[in-house]
């Protein structure tokens, strides 16, 4: 490949605003709208406006990524949708602690200094 | 091309049953799976064990890697297949189960894939089928005067096509992108069509960027909003006074309230990380003192004790 090296400056197309259609969160899921319809009902991701129809559902990249976080550990895992919300569930809260965590050395080693 | 040693790799013996390399194949899985440990390493350890188990687990490929494992690595540590090699469990027809084999190592390919480089390919979708290329998702770790400024930042990935043959084959792609400032933790970035290509035609993914923080030595983050711990001596916070503080990249001054205690937090409205909703910078006052004082102030102390001598800080704990 010849532009194997190549550097390309990008804009950022969209960082808060875009959405994904139901179609279009499947097709980059490589997914069913079945089990899309079905991380909705557990919670799992959430629609911008959750209380549409699912046809009329928009999803943000935040919740596409999550879609495939969600298939990913599906795959690997072997996991089935309960023990997937709840997995989601637990690793989010993991994460907001390691976070926290990170935070409150910082300012700790703030005070001893 | 490095040997493999797959037994070392799921942690059981050579003589381990079918079972116990499931059971320790699933243990490890749980633990380096790349979303779940936050090891900078686990997306590689997770390749190796998915590898390791695509072989172990099959009682011919098994069969055929003990064979290799015999004839071993050369002393350097590199290896060499026996002459006239053929693996003969084959990977052809369906030999591949769900894991993702796009990603083994040349060590895999030269043993087990031998003969069979259509397996992956992609060649006879490429008439018939249309597929959208994957989205790529990557993390960009970024500092605190990054994301509030705003940066031009190199990012490497990787993205699955086809080559020549039709073989599906990974290739390391770097763009420069501009992050806008004000991104935080956790927030995304979407560059369109800049993920693996289609096939068939099919339209390019995406690339998913999703922004880390870096600890920055003096400020936190929390949200949009910016915390700073800011020291101030007694009489600072007794009397009242005005102060410079640090702020990304810039400096304020700000007035200490007359009897402020250490804790105390002030907000400076619109110092946080920038954006259609600005966040505040948090300056967390505390009262630090001096290490050693001079006789007279010990003197000065002193009098301020029995000035102050009806002040009870520990009066709430019942003491």
């Amino acid at each position: 490949m010849s532009d194997k090296d190549s550097i390309l400056t990008v804009e950022v197309m969209d960082s808060d605003g875009s959405t994904y259609t139901l179609h279009e969160v499947c097709e980059r899921g490589e997914c069913h709208a079945e089990f899309v319809i079905k991380l909705v009902n557990y919670g799992i991701i959430t629609p911008v406006e959750p209380s549409t129809e699912a046809r009329q559902w928009q999803f943000d990249v935040a919740a596409l990524a999550r879609l495939h976080k969600a298939r990913r550990l599906q795959r690997d895992l072997k996991m089935n949708l309960p023990g997937l919300a709840m997995s989601l569930e637990l690793l989010d809260e993991v994460q907001e602690m390691r976070r926290e965590v990170a935070r409150l050395n910082h300012r700790l080693q703030q005070l001893i200094d | 091309m490095d040997f493999k040693d797959y037994y070392a790799v799921l942690g059981v013996s050579e003589s381990a049953s079918p079972e116990e390399i499931k059971k320790s194949y699933r243990k490890l899985a749980r633990k380096y799976h790349p979303d779940v440990s936050k090891e900078d390493d686990a997306g590689e350890k997770f390749k190796e064990l998915g590898e390791a188990y695509e072989v172990l687990k099959d009682p011919e490929k098994r069969a055929e890697y003990d064979q290799l494992r015999k004839y071993g690595p050369q002393a350097d540590g590199s290896f060499q297949p026996p002459p006239g090699w053929q693996s003969e469990s084959g990977f052809g027809g369906g030999g591949y189960t769900d894991a993702d084999s796009r990603q083994f190592s040349d060590f895999f390919e030269q043993m087990f894939g031998g003969g069979q480089a259509g397996r992956h390919s992609a060649g006879g979708y490429r008439r018939s089928v249309r597929m959208r290329g994957e989205d790529v998702l990557s993390r960009l770790p970024l500092f605190l005067e990054e994301v509030f400024n705003g940066c031009e930042k190199q990012v490497s990935f990787t993205v699955h096509e086809a080559d020549d043959k039709g073989r599906i084959i990974a290739r390391k792609k770097t763009l420069k992108v501009k992050i806008p400032a004000g991104m935080r933790e956790g927030q995304h970035l979407r560059l369109k069509g800049q993920g693996s290509p289609g096939i068939g035609g099919g339209e390019p993914g995406d690339l998913l960027i999703e922004v880390e923080l870096a600890p920055h030595p003096l400020f936190s983050v929390e949200g949009r909003d910016i915390v700073l711990t800011v020291p101030v001596t007694p009489w600072e916070a007794a009397l009242g006074a005005t102060i410079m503080v640090p702020t990304v990249g810039s400096r304020v001054n700000v007035k200490v309230p007359k009897g402020t205690s250490s804790g105390r937090k002030l907000r400076l409205k619109g110092k946080g990380l920038p954006g259609k909703h600005p966040g505040d910078q948090i300056v967390v006052l505390q009262i630090a003192i001096p290490e050693q004082h001079s006789a007279e102030a010990e003197k000065l102390y002193e009098q301020l004790a029995e000035a102050e001598k009806n002040f009870d800080p520990r009066s709430k704990l019942h003491l």
